[in-house]
């Protein structure tokens, strides 16, 4: 009784449940953003130190719009990030397969894989940019350096953790090397090679960042690493929102790449791709 | 006496293991530093295996110059990881517990999430100044996320015959909870926390790059500058060893607390546990001598 | 051993039925009936039964119709849509421990050894005691696992693992013990060897069953009563008695009179099953 009471005021406002919360978020979100300022305007927090909220919208007012002084530096990130990512996850999944394939490859090569998974490979930027003097190349290959090794291990792990009875089932049928590869290994370990590729996009964008501080010359980590050291927080902020979005997006990009490849994982996907073959063995039949 | 017999076989076993691989190595170093020496590859990309073994004697043996900037990076890297862990893994708890809590506080984790972390390094370091604070803060906001969503994932996945069978025993909410939810969501949380770790200790030496006075990344920002490529890499080398040193600790704890995972731990709990069974409560025969850990 | 046809008789008087139900029913049910939330799934139907003390009742039909649905409902995991069902003479609104429950997957903690889990159901109760230790290694013993009693589940075989689950069932100390199909993963051997097993026990401890199956012969060989299901909506179509002396032995299962008996709930499932 007294649900559909509620429920009747709900409706007599005009506002369902999916409203009120938008509505409740939308609350908190203000009053943190509010506390920030008030705490700001009043003496609590530096503003130096702490940019307030209103001096972070006029910061992106500044950079996006009147001086546009961003827009390359994005540009910069992110055709590195691309390229680098393109370049060293390509390589990352066809030398995990290569690997992966051979068992006494696989076995000289678990040493070094171990050991290097516990470094930091981060932490070989410096290394790279004296080797290979400042500029784009060394950026590029930092960017490759981290994304080379998520899809590679996953790969590896994939192909090696066939299930054993389908493998038995391929052999009985008599399925070359190659047809195995392709009609059950791979496939069989996209979900996880395509969880490499996730883990590797958030590291390029992050190695990017880590060659962009220590060169200082170009790029958004440049531009946050100039304004934080002029004490110009608000601009700084502003640069690492346009990075929450930029992350944002790369990470909606990824999930669309995973639903699209492997399909088999998802209610939708299965739908979306069981009509088209269905579709596809009508027009032949 | 057998055991010490048992252990030298162990011992026996990994030699022998471990003798072709480093029958490879030997005979790859002298290759390499040919290929080096011969101006094949130029020895600025790669230096040759004499000088990294020259530095590695210098840097750990004759100066120990590194073990400071080691037990720095450590120290960070730790504590760190430790904060992250803590916040991370209480907010998930309130997250299971807590639909409302979980709704209100989902957004702004992912918000998290999709900035990458390192992205506030310099941000980082204006607010915690030079030293080792803005190391730990860093390490700490990059740690969380990884444990945050294993640990919710964990608790949040309950398999749903057992859920079943738990109200229908009439348990509580809360004994659900700690006697189902927990445990079983243990080997998610222990899989975030090894993540947590290694992405702990890249925080740590990013920061260290962009700012400090001490710490193995300082140390490799400056072998680097100076093109000694020798010793950067036995600095990096340092780093390796912190990220294994880590790991295995976490791998150590992972294998005691989540032990009916684990093949060789399973029966030696089963054997502890008969024999605490039969001090505490007396057993009518010695459990010893049972079959307690057969098959 | 238990009166059904006056049983029945009374379905039809609804209305007074309703609140008696037998005197000495154990689990009385009149017009009970569960539709799904969305409304479009009745996965069950109007069912009336009464089922006496320590009678073993199976339920078989085909998959979908119902039976783990009436099972849920008698263990007061879901609640029903109408109708009224009594549990001991006490309407049946929440979880109950007199009445225990076991699935087909074992759902034992992987974290605790079979001893361990036998002693979940009191450890939620209460605190333990020496005594219900003693009992937890004597039900142990009673299913064959007293060797076994510190191993891990992942340590035991499937069937080891159903027979913790069932030693944990009687741990709880109810008298109505529910089985979803508590075998059915099993092979064919274990399965039979279980099932005398399960006969010999609920019979030492007196509990009222109601076992589901997907197996004729196993549902008439083990049973009393054998309420047939069918499908859409999910319904009780016929109560079948079986006449067979106990205490029976597998041989039975080849009798021509236990033929006739499973020929009659074949003609009842109709010609799918
Ligand atoms: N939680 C639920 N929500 C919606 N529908 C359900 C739910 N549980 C069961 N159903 C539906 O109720 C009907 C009966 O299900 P039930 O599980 O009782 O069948 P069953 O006889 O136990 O089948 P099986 O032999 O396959 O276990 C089915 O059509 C099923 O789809
Ligand atoms: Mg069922």
């Amino acid at each position: 009784m007294p649900a559909a009471d509620a429920d009747r005021g709900d409706r007599r406002s005009g506002l369902g449940l999916q409203q009120r919360r938008a509505l409740n978020h939308a609350a908190i979100f203000l009053t943190i953003v509010g506390l920030w300022e008030l705490g700001s305007r009043m003496g609590w927090l530096d503003p130096l130190f702490y940019p307030r909220p209103s001096n972070i919208l006029r910061s992106f007012w500044l950079i996006y719009i009147e001086n546009g002084n961003i827009w390359p530096e994005i540009y910069s990130t992110a055709s590195l990030v691309l390229s680098g990512f393109v370049a060293g996850s390509v390589l990352g999944v066809s030398l995990g397969a290569l690997v992966g394939l051979n068992g006494m490859v696989r076995r000289f090569v678990k040493p070094y894989v171990i050991v290097l998974e516990a470094t930091p490979r981060i932490a070989v930027a410096p290394l790279l940019i004296a080797a290979l003097g400042f500029g784009a190349s060394s950026k590029i290959a930092i960017i490759m350096l981290v994304c080379f090794f998520p899809p590679f291990i996953n790969t590896l792990s994939g192909v090696v953790n066939v299930d054993e009875q389908r493998l038995e089932l391929f052999r009985s049928l008599g399925a070359s090397k190659l047809q195995l590869m392709r009609k059950l290994v791979l496939p069989d370990a996209l979900p996880v090679i395509m969880a490499g590729e996730r883990l590797a996009m958030t590291s390029a964008l992050s190695g990017a960042l880590v060659a962009e501080f220590i060169q200082r010359d170009q790029g958004l980590g440049a531009l946050i690493m100039t304004y934080t050291r002029n004490l110009n927080m608000a601009s700084s902020f502003a640069c690492i929102f346009t990075l929450t979005i930029l992350g944002f997006l790369i990470f909606r990009f990824m999930e669309w790449l995973d639903r699209r490849i492997a399909f088999w994982n998802s209610e939708e996907g299965l739908q979306r791709v069981g009509a088209r073959r269905r579709k596809r063995m009508e027009g032949l039949a | 006496m057998s055991d010490r017999r048992s252990s030298s076989y162990a011992l026996a076993y990994w030699a022998l293991r471990a003798l072709p691989h480093l029958l490879l190595l030997l005979a790859l170093l002298p290759v390499w530093e040919l290929a080096v020496s011969t101006g094949f590859i130029t020895s600025i990309l790669v230096p040759p295996p004499s000088e990294i073994i020259a530095s590695i004697w210098e840097l750990y043996v004759l100066d120990g110059t590194i073990y400071p900037h080691f037990l720095i990076t450590l120290t960070e890297t730790v504590a760190g990881f430790a904060i992250g862990a803590a916040v991370a893994i209480t907010l998930a708890v309130c997250s299971a517990l807590s639909e409302t809590f979980k709704r209100y506080v989902s957004p702004y984790a992912i918000v998290l999430n999709v900035t990458p972390g390192i992205a506030l390094t310099p941000v980082v370091i204006a607010w915690f100044g030079y030293g080792m604070g803005s190391k730990v803060a860093l390490a700490a906001i990059i740690s969380f996320f990884p444990i945050f969503v294993n640990a919710l994932t964990g608790l949040l996945q309950v398999d749903r015959d057992s859920e079943e069978m738990f109200r229908s025993l009439g348990a509580s909410d809360r004994q659900a909870f700690l006697k189902l939810r927990v445990p079983a969501s243990l080997p998610l949380v222990f899989a975030g926390l090894k993540i947590g770790l290694t992405t702990a200790l890249i925080g740590a030496v990013v920061a260290e790059f962009a700012q400090a006075t001490a710490g193995v990344g300082v140390l490799m920002n400056r072998f680097s500058f100076q093109l000694d490529m020798g010793s950067s890499i036995a600095t990096l080398l340092s780093m390796t060893l912190i990220g294994l040193l880590l790991f295995y600790a976490m791998e150590f704890l992972d294998d005691r607390v989540v032990f009916w995972r684990r093949e060789g731990r399973r029966s030696v709990v089963s054997r502890a546990r008969a024999r605490r069974w039969a001090a505490k409560f007396g057993g009518h025969e010695s459990p010893e001598t049972e079959a307690a850990s057969s098959k | 051993m238990n009166m059904p046809t006056q049983n029945s008789g009374q379905a039809d008087t609804a209305d007074q039925a309703a609140d008696a139900g037998a005197k000495d029913a154990v689990v009385a049910a009149r017009g009970l009936s569960k539709t799904f939330a969305d409304g479009t799934v009745v996965a069950l139907e109007g069912a009336s039964f009464d089922i006496a003390p320590g009678s073993f009742v199976s339920l078989v039909g085909p998959s979908g119709c119902g039976k783990s649905t009436l099972l849920r409902l008698i263990a007061g995991l879901i609640d029903k849509s109408s109708g009224h069902l009594k549990v001991h003479g006490k309407p049946v609104d929440a979880p109950r421990t007199d009445v225990g429950m076991m699935f087909q997957r074992a759902t034992l903690l992987e974290w605790r050894t079979a001893i361990e889990n036998v002693l979940l159901p009191t450890e939620i109760k209460r605190s333990l005691t020496k005594e219900d230790r003693r009992n937890a290694a004597e039900l142990l013993r009673m299913v064959g696992l007293h060797d076994f009693r510190f191993s891990f589940p992942t340590q035991l075989s499937g069937g080891m693992q159903q027979r913790v689950a069932l030693a944990r069932l009687l741990q709880t100390g109810a008298d109505v013990l529910l089985l979803d199909e508590p075998f059915g993963a099993l092979d064919e051997f274990t399965r039979e060897r279980l099932n005398v097993e399960l006969m010999r026990i609920v019979a030492e401890v007196g509990a009222t069953t109601l076992f589901v199956t997907h197996n004729i012969a196993e549902a008439i060989f083990l049973a009393d009563q054998v309420f047939v299901m069918t499908p859409r909506p999910g319904r009780i179509a016929s109560i079948v008695e079986v006449p067979f002396e106990r205490p029976r032995s597998p041989s039975l299962q080849t009798s021509p009179e236990f033929n006739e008996v499973v020929a009659e709930v074949r003609d009842i499932l109709g010609e799918d099953h």
